[in-house]
């Protein structure tokens, strides 16, 4: 009999959702019992209500759409020059003394905190945004990647070196496969930080975007706007960081 | 080069610099070996066996003293000499096959799948060659890291413990594996072991080292025929005279 299996599944599903079942379920009774200022802070229902709004007149599909594009790009920029910085500056011990004090300067600097010198460099476009989201990533992802390769461990690399592998091998099949779990846990990181900064950057004045859509909102004292915008961005940020999690599990099979 | 001195260690010595002072891990050792000789470095635990094992590889250049292979003073590891360490050292996301496979290089495509079938036949990994080292027990990883340092032919191949994780059994007949796979390539071999009945059945020559600092305390040569029984009366004179250099 498999009953009590699936059962055991079914529960710890369950207790998976219970939390936020329970949120909603006061939430929603607060509400009733008319204790909740439903201006500054909407019933369930009525989020929800206005999320179906958004997604029928489309309004939330585009600025998603929007943010999402913007995110990748700044995202793949960061991941590339991350992943390959990371493992130059790994690799070569020179480098790495070479850029340290740097980036352990730069990297504490919020995104936030570069909006007025980005409005200046690259004025309200799309660049500006990117750029943003960018530094956002970047450096999360450089330092995991750094970090991986440093710790190569040392005991392989004397086997690598007692069979004279040509270096571009070593690297290949021995440097990149073993820090592939903290490069996997910089792109995870750094993808979250790329998304959180997407309202950060749609704040550099943009006219579209989750951001926006959010900022926007809040003028006209829409908060169940603001609220379906908030959990958007939260529920895409978790979608994203879970596919990541399927690429890195088909990645890493061996252990 | 005369015949008997393929591998010449000469007055090597180390000394480690510790916080708390040096300390000194092998003194003065000096010996030779001959091409296709099986010798087995005999000590108890901490006397610097794997420590002059390194500097036969070259993996370790600060010592004293000088060690030549072939006439050529061993400088830094070369892939002419297999090394087989005391953990399997394989690369866990490469499979058996792929971990073989590595350390060939410059080698075409055929040439080298034939090569990685071979030896993976010769240490009876067949039907394992896709699987991945954290599936394989410890006496296969220990077959497939012997595999990976005979690929390529190597003139010399140098074991560090090479058995001393693994159960009796198992033991035994990776000992016996090994005596085979070393008469039938004529591999000059060095085994570095901690357990005397080991030593007899495998070596040709056992290098007996003293507790630390490693000296040679004695060497042994073992003219036991072959195959070697183990409990014939000649092996357990030997042993029990080796036993007695450790224990009074
Ligand atoms: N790189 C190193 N730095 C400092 N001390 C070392 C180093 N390598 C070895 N030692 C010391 O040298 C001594 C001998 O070590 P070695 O590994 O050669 O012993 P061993 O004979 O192989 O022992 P075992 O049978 O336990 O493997 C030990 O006391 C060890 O702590
Ligand atoms: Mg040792």
């Amino acid at each position: 009999m498999h009953l009590p299996d699936k059962l055991k599944k079914l529960l710890s599903g369950l207790e998976y959702i219970l939390l936020l079942v329970v949120i909603l379920l006061i939430w929603t009774i607060m509400e009733k019992r008319g204790s909740l200022n439903t201006v500054i802070m909407p019933a369930p229902s009525k989020i929800l209500e206005t999320f179906v709004k958004l997604v029928r007149s489309g309004q939330l599909w585009n600025n998603l759409l929007v943010s999402l594009v913007r995110v990748l790009k700044g995202y793949l920029i960061a991941a590339s020059l991350g992943i390959v910085l990371g493992i130059l500056i790994g690799l070569f011990r020179h480098l790495n003394r070479l850029t340290d004090l740097l980036i352990q300067i730069i990297k504490p600097i919020p995104p936030i905190a570069w909006i007025p010198l980005v409005i200046l460099w690259f004025g309200i476009g799309e660049e500006g945004k990117v750029f943003l989201i960018f530094l956002g990533g970047f450096f999360t992802i450089l330092i995991n990647v750094v970090d991986g390769i440093r710790q190569t461990d040392r005991k392989l690399i004397e086997v690598s070196r007692s069979m004279e592998t040509p270096f571009l091998k070593h690297v290949a099949l021995l440097v990149i496969p073993h820090s592939a779990p903290n490069i996997f846990t910089g792109l995870r990181v750094g993808l979250s930080s790329c998304w959180m900064c997407v309202v950060a950057a749609e704040l550099v004045s943009s006219t579209t975007g989750l951001g926006y859509m959010i900022m926007n909102a809040r003028q006209f004292g829409q908060t169940d706007v603001v609220i379906v915008g908030m959990l958007t961005i939260g529920v895409l940020g978790k979608v994203m960081d879970s596919l990541l999690k399927v690429v890195e599990k088909a990645v890493i099979r061996w252990v | 080069m005369e015949k008997n001195e393929f591998i010449k260690v000469e007055h090597v010595s180390r000394t480690f610099e510790e916080k708390e002072g040096p300390l000194k891990v092998l003194d003065d050792v000096s010996f030779s070996m001959e091409k296709g000789e099986l010798t087995c470095l005999l000590g108890a635990s901490g006397c610097g066996k794997s420590t002059l094992l390194r500097a036969i590889a070259g993996l370790d250049t600060g010592h004293e003293g000088t060690v030549t292979i072939g006439g050529k003073p061993v400088l830094k590891p070369e892939k002419t000499r297999g090394i087989v360490f005391q953990e399997h050292r394989l690369f866990p996301w490469l499979t058996v096959e792929q971990n073989v496979a590595f350390a060939l290089n410059g080698v075409d495509k055929k040439e080298k799948k034939q090569l990685v079938q071979k030896y993976i036949d010769l240490v009876d990994l067949t039907g394992f060659e896709k699987t991945y080292p954290r599936n394989l027990s410890g006496g296969m990883a220990q077959r497939a890291g012997i595999a990976r340092a005979l690929v390529n032919q190597p003139e010399t191949i140098l074991l560090d413990e090479p058995f001393g994780a693994l159960d009796a059994f198992t033991k035994i007949a990776m000992q016996e594996e090994l005596k085979k796979i070393q008469k039938r390539s004529g591999v000059t071999t060095i085994v570095v072991t901690h357990d005397i009945e080991e030593a007899v059945f495998l070596a040709d020559k056992i290098i007996i080292l003293s507790a630390r600092p490693g000296r040679i305390k004695r060497i042994v040569e073992v003219t036991l025929p072959e195959p070697r029984d183990r409990n014939s009366d000649e092996f357990t004179r030997i042993k029990r005279d080796i036993y007695g250099e450790f224990f009074e």
